[in-house]
């Protein structure tokens, strides 16, 4: 369970401080699949920050599983990420100089897995994003829909009890979308918790509960059907 | 005990990680890159290497010289304010029943003056022709077999066993082929007007008279030793006829033995003769001390021009693993983002650097060992003084690996600590 408590995360000092998220409080229950929307500026990506532990809050705190988080040492945070939170980034966020599998199979290794068992974890993830011909793959060689399945691939091949994804479809089109939006359905009918931050409303009602924000507030929390 | 275990788990797998990311990114990064932070780690190498190897080999080439032209590894000549060597019958008996002596040249001498014009006597407020000159006799057989004496001939040729009469002159000595004649030292005598088959007389002055006998001058000697250079030459059986008196006791005797042995065979014919019978050293001790100063000084240039380059490398390094980290700086947040540890970020420059440290390296012994010193040892660096070469030996080299490689390691590892620890976030978004 992921519990955010009176979450406040300003920038800036004095005069030119800004809140981002003022006083903001929210729930998310294991097995979730949340998208958070909102208009540009309204706090989504900087409230996905503070949860996946990516920043730390100017004051409140971020609960996970009952522990608060945000008092982490740096080390101890990274350690955190390693073990139980995948990342989908903006734009794939792969690494350059590493093959599709070796990508994937690079936070498995991290876990001290011997790199025969990360590969073979890193090539059962891929092959549940379809991308098992594209495994020799760089990223330069692959679509940008491809390089994000294999970027959920990396994010989920450590098999991280919550899965983070920052405007995942945002640098594709619609008929690339489709498949990463299908992947993120499949996993959560598999019962990974899923929190995606997305301005795109066709996208969001894809997932089993919606989050509005505006000016750092929740302004609506609606289940979708 | 826990917490070292988990230190050293976290520390292996920095390591594992590290490598991993390392080696890909040689592998598949900037080929050109590589190939221009290499060659800098060559030319690095070399620097430290080389430069400091080539001063030293302007005095070690004139040392070399003095051993194999003259001295051999162990050099007796008379003591301080003696005339000869006492007992030298008995040492050369010693040193021929010597296991460890490989070879040996048994050297006359004599204080001597050549008068170089015979047939003008000099007009009035006229110096004559003549010069005073170290004369030595010497067996040709045991010399050529010991220094090789006849590849010092210039003109003319080098004596031959029994041969009477003739007799060797070094360059400097001769008006026409030393280095010094345009130099007008003051004191400085040399001969004018002689060439190869002219006739010169000998004038050998002792407390019993003096001793005159002409010679033709059969050839020119010339070397970059003194010793050589500045002396004159007949064969040993003429000098000691010559000489009124002691005429079998010698004033050198050059030894040639294996290098490592030299001082301890220096002490077993200091054991047999005793302490004030003859000065006897090894080539190293016969060595002028100034000579040595030099060498010191040249040294001390030598790692200060290598200390010069050394930081030169070190800041290139820096900087390109610096430029390297900073353009990867996204990528090193989102490395740090899914939960690869810093420590395996910073494995990773440091082993990409520690990669052009060693290929560096390899490529610059090879190039000193299997290129340059053959070259140098085969094409000295011809100096006035000296036949220059390089000065490398495996133990001076692998001391400037391992500097090398520090010096790399730190250049590779500060800027990817400076990078590494920025903000996770601020690096994923570019701030």
């Amino acid at each position: 369970m992921i519990k955010t408590e009176k979450l406040i995360k300003s920038y800036g000092k004095g005069d030119l401080e800004l809140q981002v998220l003022k006083n903001l409080s929210l729930t998310i229950q294991k097995g979730e699949f949340v998208a958070i929307i909102g208009p540009s500026g309204a706090g989504k990506s900087t409230l996905l920050y503070q949860i996946s532990l990516l920043d730390t809050p100017t004051s409140g705190g971020v609960y996970i599983n009952g522990k608060n988080m945000s008092s982490l040492p740096e080390k101890e945070k990274t350690y955190f990420r390693l073990r139980e939170l995948g990342y989908v980034f903006q734009d794939y966020a792969l690494l350059p100089e590493l093959t599709a599998i070796e990508n994937v199979a690079l936070p498995i290794l991290m876990q001290g897995v011997s790199k025969i068992t990360a590969l073979k974890q890193a090539e059962e993830a891929l092959a549940r994003l379809s991308l098992t011909e594209k495994k020799h793959n760089l990223p330069s060689e692959l679509s940008g829909g491809q390089q994000q399945r294999v970027s959920i691939a990396r994010a989920i091949a450590h098999k991280p009890h919550i899965l983070f994804a920052d405007e995942p479809t945002a640098n594709l089109d619609s008929v690339s979308a489709e498949p990463v939006m299908e992947a993120f359905a499949e996993l959560h009918k598999d019962g990974q918790t899923i929190i995606m931050v997305t301005h795109e409303t066709e996208y969001a009602n894809k997932a089993g509960r919606v989050i509005s924000l505006k000016d750092g507030i929740v302004v609506g929390d609606a289940k979708n059907a | 005990m826990k917490k070292a275990l988990q230190i050293k788990r976290e520390l292996q797998n920095a390591l594992r990680v590290g490598w991993f990311l390392a080696v890909r990114s040689l592998r598949r990064g900037s080929k050109w890159t590589t190939t221009l932070i290499i060659f800098i780690m060559i030319l690095t190498f070399l620097n430290l290497v080389v430069v400091s190897g080539l001063l030293l080999g302007l005095i070690s080439g004139s040392f070399v010289a003095f051993r194999e032209g003259y001295s051999g590894e162990v050099i007796v000549t008379s003591a301080a304010q003696r005339s000869y060597i006492e007992n030298s019958q008995n040492l050369i008996t010693f040193l021929e029943h010597h296991q460890q002596v490989k070879d040996m040249s048994v050297r006359y001498g004599t204080s001597a003056q050549i008068l170089g014009t015979l047939t003008d006597l000099p007009e009035k407020n006229e110096r004559a022709n003549q010069i005073g000159i170290r004369l030595i006799g010497l067996d040709p057989v045991a010399e050529e077999r010991m220094t090789h004496f006849s590849r010092f001939i210039l003109h003319g040729e080098t004596l031959q066993a029994g041969e009477e009469g003739y007799l060797l002159i070094g360059a400097n000595m001769i008006k026409k082929y030393s280095a010094f004649a345009d130099a007008n030292i003051p004191g400085l005598d040399l001969l004018t007007d002689i060439d190869i088959g002219d006739r010169v007389r000998v004038s050998i002055t002792s407390t019993e008279g003096t001793i005159k006998k002409d010679f033709i001058l059969k050839g020119i000697v010339k070397s970059k030793v003194d010793e050589i250079s500045t002396r004159a030459f007949i064969t040993d059986k003429e000098l000691r006829r010559l000489i009124p008196v002691n005429k079998n006791e010698v004033q050198e005797i050059a030894i040639k033995t294996d290098e490592a042995y030299a001082p301890i065979l220096v002490k077993e014919i200091k054991d047999f003769m005793g302490s004030y019978a003859a000065r006897v050293q090894t080539s190293g001790e016969a060595i002028p001390s100034f000579l040595r100063q030099v060498e010191t000084t040249m040294g001390m240039l030598g790692n200060a021009l290598s200390s010069f380059a050394l930081i030169v490398a070190s800041i290139t390094i820096f900087i390109v693993v610096f430029i390297n980290a900073v353009t990867k700086r996204k990528f090193i947040g989102i490395m740090k983002g899914i939960g690869v540890s810093p420590l395996a970020i910073e494995c990773s420059y440091i082993f990409q650097a520690m990669f052009y440290g060693i290929t560096g390296s390899i490529v610059g012994l090879f190039l000193t060992f299997v290129v340059l010193k053959p070259f140098f040892d085969a094409h000295p660096i011809n100096f006035p003084f000296s036949d220059g070469i390089l000065v490398a030996t495996p133990e001076s080299a692998t001391l400037r690996v391992v500097i090398l490689l520090v010096v790399t390691f730190a250049a590779g590892y500060i800027p990817a600590k400076i990078i590494v620890r920025r903000n996770t976030l601020d690096a994923i978004l570019g701030r």
